[in-house]
């Protein structure tokens, strides 16, 4: 197992640490990171959804209890929830090894519209690994960000369907539809 | 057909989970909210700009949604519980049970078009429990005083956060059924009026029982006047529904004790969670 999760023992939600162990590392086979070391911190004093990476060996993660959360019953556990949250940030930090990311700015520096449309590209990528998402919650956000028109979703298609992202792919989408 | 059913028995089919009010403020966590935690934004208020907006957006439209279900179940009860009531007010719970169900409807296909399947986010079934009372001025006061005045609150905020983000749909629908939930409340207030004309007493428990409603609807400080809500209370609006000054000024304290107390539980839990 390179999958350690903290606390080992949940008192404010329903979780099980061993569960999401072995639900993340299901996902870094499926994102080809097998092997990788990550320590998951979650912190379940919250119900916030942020995941925040930090580079190392083993890779740390922190995610507030939200993002590994069942909406449909609170304060219990959803192997689909932690797929999505942890992958997006896992996909989005494999990407950042690239040469096609060589010029993205750091997460803190990403406004809200790219954000949006990496998302959109990480989801797309996860949703044909096989992880259950619904791609209508990422074309609202998209809207969201970059505007409510049909320029906007035909970046989305186009995002959604890419294997091969890049930063300036990601950057021209979001100016060419943002007013 | 059984009368007066409790929440506990609603009809609800495999998609839905439902919660009460005492499991939600059962979660150890509930000092703080889901969708907090967007640093150096002053304001809480539910706006695009928003890092969580479109997340909050679509839990706050599924509780528009299940709001919408309850609504039409307790109005169509108030019709069909009690023999003693005007014929005219049994008519005028008949037209909200119908207002409802197109609110229904509406927010079926505004939830689909922001990407959120029916039951994916839990149900509290508070709202219908308002409507559980045995006595109809109760439920006059409890769903149509409090919760269609709440709906006005959220309906504001959401069709405010609709323009802002350029959503046509989501601004046109959401003004349609403002529409409808400012004749709903003043409706109420029109029949709690009447209904305790001669019975002062009867009008002051129900008013106290409005009262209570309120605060349980601004649990955890989700609707006030402080930017610190994500609802506003929507003043204008509920002028034209029928508060007096004197009422929403009542409104706008409970709300804001609400907040207060939400804060204070944060305060405690950070502390807790330092200690």
């Amino acid at each position: 197992m390179t999958v350690a999760v903290t606390p080992e023992v949940f008192r404010f939600v329903q979780y099980d640490a061993a569960e999401i162990a072995a639900v993340v590392e299901d996902l870094l086979g499926r994102l080809g990171l097998a092997g990788t070391r990550v320590a998951l911190d979650v912190d379940e004093t919250t119900p916030l959804t942020r995941v925040v990476v930090h580079e190392g060996d083993p890779l740390r993660i922190e995610a507030g209890s939200g993002a590994l959360e069942d909406t449909r019953v609170p304060r219990t556990f959803s192997a689909t929830a932690a797929q999505v949250n942890v992958g997006r940030v896992l996909l989005r930090r494999r990407d950042r090894g690239g040469a096609a990311f060589a010029g993205a700015p750091d997460d803190a520096g990403l406004s809200l519209a790219e954000l949006a449309a990496w998302d959109v590209t990480c989801v797309g990528r996860l949703a044909r690994t096989g992880v259950r998402v619904h791609a209508d919650r990422w074309r609202y956000n998209l809207r969201n960000r970059i505007g409510f028109t049909d320029a906007t979703d035909a970046v989305f298609d186009r995002l959604w369907t890419t294997d091969d992202p890049s930063w300036s792919g990601i950057a021209a989408a979001c100016g060419a539809v943002t007013p | 057909m059984r009368r007066h059913l409790p929440a506990s028995e609603l009809a609800r089919d495999e998609r839905f989970h439902t919660i009460t009010m005492r499991d939600r403020m059962a979660d150890p966590r509930a000092g703080r909210g889901r969708f907090e935690g967007d640093n150096g934004r002053r304001s809480n208020r539910l706006t695009p700009d928003l890092p969580s907006a479109s997340e909050a957006a679509r839990s706050m439209m599924h509780g528009i949604f299940v709001g919408e279900i309850q609504a039409l179940e307790g109005a169509g009860r108030t019709c069909f519980d009690f023999d003693d009531i005007p014929f005219a007010l049994k008519l005028d719970m008949a037209r909200q049970a119908w207002d409802e169900a197109r609110h229904v409807e509406i927010s079926v296909k505004l939830s689909a078009w922001m990407g959120t399947e029916i039951g994916q986010f839990a149900e509290n079934t508070v709202l219908f429990e308002a409507a559980c009372s045995a006595d109809p001025v109760m439920r006059l006061a409890g769903v149509n005083r409090a919760l269609e005045g709440l709906a006005i609150d959220v309906f504001t905020t959401m069709k405010a956060f609709g323009e802002l983000a350029g959503d046509p749909f989501l601004e046109f629908c959401e003004d349609w059924m403002l529409a409808d939930e400012v004749t709903h409340v003043k409706m109420g207030s029109d029949w709690l009026r009447r209904l305790t004309e001669s019975d002062p007493q009867r009008r002051a428990a129900a008013l106290e029982f409005q009262s209570v409603v309120d605060k349980l609807f601004s649990y955890g400080g989700t609707r006030s006047d402080s930017d610190e809500s994500m609802i506003g209370l929507a003043r204008r609006f509920r002028e034209l529904a029928g508060f007096t000054d004197a009422e929403i000024s009542r409104i706008a304290d409970v709300s804001d004790e609400a907040l207060s107390e939400a804060k204070a539980r944060k305060q405690a839990a950070r502390a807790g969670a330092g200690a």
